[in-house]
This record gives structure tokens, C-alpha cells and sequence, in this order.
């Protein structure tokens, strides 16, 4: 079973866009067999958005839990993902 | 605030309705040169006026100059608050910016980021986006609470009985139970 990380952001954070590329290349280390990664525009699933409890973009939920509340480094989102995958196995 | 405003102005002298008056003749002007841009020259209101045109009341006006959200142009010789016309547009903006649902610190941040040469259309952008999961959160409580209470008031509907023993008031009983932690001899018993 792979691991679902969505980041939330909305449309026109340019800060997003930077960082947006660099942790998607940390997800896509692990494989897309092991790693799903999924960019929302919280504008367009805002139903989503509240289930998790954003309160401000941009976020990254892990598996439907919003696990970062604002953008982490790319070392703690590999380092989360390496735990996950770790206690999977 | 508004009808504490209002039963002021009912109390005014006659002068100063007279002004009042003369201020409403002119509204068409003023409103006119608001609307095409900043006003050149001396042209000021009195807060009166203000109130009027901006259908606030003075209290109101008085309290966002409280909370820095608007400041007179300067102030008459007797001391009394002179605006200048553009601080129309801005009691505008304050108002749909409240029906919007932003809080007036938010308003605050709004205005300052107008006035910031760095700032773009995304900095408000990320105010609005903000704003509307708030309010969706607020709505998702509400729903929440609503559907609570229909589930109580579903649970009976004979409303001759005594208070201990309604039915409504016993469910919210159980449910302060059920959130109560267990005692240390209960949790033994468990055991």
C-alpha cells in the first residue's frame, strides 16, 4: 500500500510554486509505487479542505490527516515518509 | 451602536440640523467626486455628515478611529473632526470587507497591504482564502450542533412531563457521562 501526500495551496502563492517542486521531488525518491503525491487547489476542493481542518494554505495531509500545518523542509517530509514506510513494512 | 447614534442626532439643536441639511443637498457632488478619484483641495465633512453619507452611525465612525481604521483629515477650530471626502470610499470598503465576514483586524491588514508598495493581489488573495475556510469551519460546527439538536429534540415530544424527567435534558445528562473519565476504582474493575 503506497502513501497518500497531498499538499493544499491556492492558486497564485509563488512561494508555494518553489517549494511545491523540491518536495515533490522528494516524494518521487521513494517511487510512485511506494509514494502518491496529489496537488490540490484548496479553492477547488474546499469541502476536502475543511474535513482536514486547514485553516491556512499551504499544508500537507498524509493518508487524509493534515500532517504539516504550514510547508515543511524538505529533510522532516523525507524523514516522515521514511518513518511511515518503515512502520508499514 | 448605530441607535445610540441615531437618538443622538434626535437630540441635536436645530443649527445643527439645519447643517445636517445642507450637507444632504450636496451628497450628489460629493458622491460624484468619490467616485471618480481623490478629491482635490480643502473639501472636509464633519462626522455627522460622514455617518450620513456612509449610513453608519458617528459612534461607529468614532470607534474604527479608535481601532485605526480611518482618521480625520484634521480637525476645526472648535475642535470638532473634519474628514476628507475620501474617507467615504474607505467606510465603503470597510463595510463590504465586513459583510465578507473579515473582522476588523483583518480590515486593518487589508488597508495596510493597500497602502504597501510591495504588496500584490496575491497578499489579499491569501487573506480571502483564509477568511473562507474560517467560515466554512464555522459552518461545519454549526451543522454539527444543528443536527445535535435534532437528534434531541427527536427523542420525545410529550411536553407535560416534569423536568426530571425530560427527555432532552436526561440525553445531555448521559452525554456529560460518557465524557467524564473513568474513576481509578472503575478502571480497576475493568481489570
Amino acid at each position: 500500500m503506497s502513501i497518500r501526500v497531498e499538499i493544499l495551496s491556492a492558486p497564485g502563492c509563488g512561494k508555494c510554486a518553489l517549494a511545491k517542486d523540491k518536495l515533490k521531488s522528494v516524494a518521487e525518491e521513494f517511487g510512485p509505487d511506494k509514494v502518491a503525491w496529489r496537488e490540490i487547489n484548496v479553492l477547488d476542493e474546499i469541502d476536502y479542505a475543511v474535513e482536514l481542518g486547514l485553516i491556512a494554505p499551504p499544508a500537507i495531509a498524509i493518508n487524509g490527516k493534515l500532517v504539516f500545518q504550514t510547508l515543511p523542509s524538505i529533510h522532516k517530509l523525507r524523514e516522515e515518509l521514511a518513518k511511515r514506510l518503515c512502520n508499514e513494512i | 451602536m448605530e441607535s445610540a447614534s441615531n437618538k443622538r442626532v434626535g437630540r441635536q439643536p436645530v443649527a445643527n440640523k439645519l447643517v445636517q441639511e445642507k450637507s444632504l443637498i450636496i451628497v450628489p457632488a460629493i458622491t460624484h467626486v468619490v467616485q471618480s478619484g481623490p478629491v482635490q483641495g480643502s473639501a472636509t465633512l464633519t462626522v455627522g455628515k460622514v455617518a450620513k453619507m456612509a449610513q453608519v452611525s458617528t459612534d461607529t465612525i468614532r470607534y474604527y478611529e479608535k481601532e485605526g481604521l480611518i482618521t480625520p483629515a484634521k480637525k476645526s477650530h472648535s475642535g470638532y473632526r473634519l474628514y476628507h471626502p475620501d474617507a467615504l470610499r474607505r467606510l465603503h470598503f470597510i463595510k463590504h470587507a465586513k459583510h465578507a465576514g473579515f473582522s476588523l483586524s483583518e480590515i486593518r491588514e487589508l488597508l495596510m497591504l493597500k497602502n504597501r508598495k510591495d504588496a500584490c493581489c496575491n497578499d489579499v488573495q491569501r487573506l480571502a482564502v483564509e477568511k473562507k475556510l474560517q467560515l466554512e469551519q464555522k459552518i461545519k460546527s454549526l451543522k454539527i450542533m444543528s443536527q445535535t439538536l435534532t437528534e434531541l429534540l427527536n427523542i420525545g415530544t410529550d411536553k407535560t412531563k416534569p423536568l426530571d424527567q425530560c427527555p432532552i435534558l436526561a440525553a445531555l445528562e448521559r452525554s456529560l457521562n460518557l465524557e467524564k473519565p473513568a474513576s481509578r476504582e472503575e478502571q480497576e474493575n475493568e481489570h
